[in-house]
């Protein structure tokens, strides 16, 4: 579909207002035989309903839950078909309904859109998302193949067998149309391993510097192994709920004004082009000068029309205006380097081809104008698939809720996951944060959904 | 009535926890459908792609990847023989791919435009070191098929 019809771009609307309330996580590690699925995400639903501050026990809980998501990646990594239903019985959820929902690297988000979707039409009032992902059962080799098996297996994946691949693809053709230093990807990476060193969640956490980071083994050129996202096992999970079970269970819910959906085609090569779709921050004189003759080759390569169609959606729907002066917080689906800048672009923080501003200019950074990925994200903490777009949303949401601190800077809380907290340890909680966006990311861009979190007033 | 076992066991890897080696070893029948007229032209040194035949459509290019039926209005497309030379539009060097790749490293993955082609088909340089721009013509793996799509690559033109 090329042109669009009004209904096409039709701003979605919930019913009723929704709200996160609490979330959970494991830690994640590359390999993590000790737990089995099951475990996982017991871990992750224990510390959502018992660690969040809740007004209610365990037991009451449970029974104010009325419909459950699940979110999982990949039954090749997984090696259980309908593992949904093991796990919701283990979680003692039994006969409640429940749906798995499955979009690539984009589940964990399609499946907070998915209980954002029960909550805001009145099917249910208390729903948890649980996702994970279980990557270890395999070499990273067969690992990275089974991966690939979410590109187009008959036209793409033989051709490597190494989402990297295709994702340099397009690092090569953003380079060549913007001329964005090598330098300033490897920025990305230095940030994101660097933020993981003060999370006890992180599976690579580091402090490199851009040097380290462009001497390191490529990939596929020009991807280096750090600039490319961890595999993991872990799981976490969020707890969604209207507004009078949201404050039944908490003091500090806060607000899902928006979460949307877009796509695109899975072979990258099928990409056509289109007009650009314009963000209420930029108008037809946006790109008069400077994007020249290049305006009608969009997105080609460089840009993701899922994610700014979602982003168009989200903003509307949440009245975001400038994400630059309206969010205080990001998380983006830092997949590869590549693909951060190019999302920079399609959430408006620059315009097309100035996406490396935004970095470059240390917006980006904690202290910058629009922290993101204080979590470390996937490069430096996590991409444990089905878990990642829930543990994003819990990340921004305890940053919200002014609990950065408690998830983070606890002793004891490194000690749980075998660590020790480090002696240079800083807190990363962005000060009166009061609304927050985060990206979850499939594919090179075949599905994304953007949310938008704000503070409750009063 | 008494049950035996066949005598296969799931090797340990570890005790504690127990960790166990779950084989697999089976293959999967996999059909091109109505797109394997393209994948065996590539054995008979063909290029096939299609059209759509709805004089109404928007799309007046080739398709390839080829599909049957057109994504803009749903009409059956027709096969046409696709230009064999064309030029590289980005380009990546595999250094370190996934298990089942079946061609030597490094290899250089390509996007190649074509004129009159409305997609970027991806596919491998055979010969050289590729640069964004450069000229490329098809070739074909015809002695001795893979029957994929990497019985396709390009070489300089």
């Amino acid at each position: 579909m090329i042109r669009f019809g009004p209904e096409n771009l039709r701003i979605p609307r919930f019913e009723r207002p929704v709200y996160v309330v609490a979330g959970g996580m494991t830690d994640f590690r590359k390999r993590y035989p000790e737990k089995n699925s099951s475990q996982l995400c017991m871990e992750a639903l224990r510390m959502a309903v018992e660690e969040n501050d809740l007004k209610v026990s365990a037991e009451q809980f449970r029974r104010m839950v009325n419909w459950c998501v699940y979110s999982q990646f990949a039954d090749h990594f997984g090696d259980q078909l309908l593992a949904a239903a093991k796990i919701h019985d283990y979680l003692g959820f039994d006969p409640l309904g429940n749906i798995e929902v499955k979009t690539g690297g984009a589940t964990g988000g399609s499946a907070v859109l998915a209980a954002a979707q029960a909550v805001a039409s009145g099917y249910a009032s208390c729903v948890p998302v649980v996702g994970w992902e279980r990557m270890d059962e395999v070499s990273t080799k067969v690992g990275n193949s089974y991966i690939a098996s979410a590109a187009c297996k008959d036209f793409e994946s033989e051709l490597g067998w190494m989402y990297a691949s295709y994702y340099a693809l397009m690092a090569q053709r953003y380079q060549f149309e913007n001329e964005v230093p090598r330098e300033t990807l490897a920025k990305i990476a230095c940030k994101n391993h660097g933020y993981a060193c003060y999370s006890p969640y992180a599976q690579n956490p580091g402090k490199y510097t851009i040097e380290d980071i462009l001497k390191n083994g490529v990939v596929s050129d020009p991807l280096s192994f750090l600039e490319c996202c961890v595999m993991s096992v872990g799981a976490a999970v969020l707890i969604l709920a209207d507004e009078e079970t949201a404050f039944k269970l908490s003091d500090h819910p806060v607000r899902l004004t928006a979460i949307c959906g877009g796509t695109h085609t899975l072979r990258t090569a099928d990409r056509r082009n289109v007009p650009i779709l314009l963000l209420p921050n930029e108008d037809e004189n946006t790109y008069k000068d400077y994007f020249g003759g290049k305006r009608h080759e969009w997105p080609g390569f460089s840009s993701f029309l899922a994610t700014r169609y979602a982003t168009y959606l989200a903003y509307h729907m949440a009245g975001i205006k400038d994400p630059m002066e309206d969010f205080d917080l990001l998380e983006t689906h830092d997949a590869f380097t590549i693909s951060d800048i190019q999302s920079y672009e399609d959430l408006g923080l620059r315009p097309y081809g100035r996406g490396r501003e935004f970095i470059d200019s240390g917006d980006a950074y904690y202290e910058g104008r629009l922290p993101t990925n204080l979590s470390g994200g996937l490069i430096g903490t996590m991409h444990s698939v089905g878990a990642t777009g829930i543990f994003q949303i819990i990340e921004v949401m305890w940053q919200i809720q002014g609990k950065w601190d408690k998830f983070h800077a606890d002793p004891e809380r490194w000690i749980r996951y075998g660590k020790k907290k480090p002696a240079d340890f800083r807190s990363l909680q962005v000060p009166n944060a009061k609304r927050a966006c985060t990206v979850s990311h499939a594919g090179t861009g075949s599905h994304v959904t953007v949310a938008v979190l704000e503070k409750v007033k009063g | 009535m008494t049950v035996e076992l066949n005598g296969t066991i799931a090797e340990p890897i570890s005790q504690d926890p127990l960790v166990i080696k779950n084989l697999k070893t089976w293959y999967h029948a996999h059909s091109y459908g109505g797109w394997s007229k393209f994948f065996t032209g590539l054995t008979k040194g063909r290029l096939l792609a299609t059209r759509c035949t709805n004089s109404l459509c928007g799309e007046k290019r080739l398709w390839l990847p080829p599909r049957c039926e057109c994504p803009d209005c749903w009409h059956p497309m027709e096969w046409k023989e696709a230009p064999t030379i064309g030029e590289i539009y980005t380009h990546t060097t595999v250094e370190y791919p996934g298990e089942l790749f079946r061609a030597s490293t490094p290899c250089p993955l390509i996007s190649v435009s074509i004129e009159g082609v409305c997609t970027k088909m991806m596919s491998y340089l055979k010969e050289g070191k590729p640069r964004i721009g450069m000229p490329v013509r098809a070739v074909f793996n015809t002695s001795r098929p893979t029957n994929t799509i990497l019985d396709l690559a390009w070489v300089p033109a």
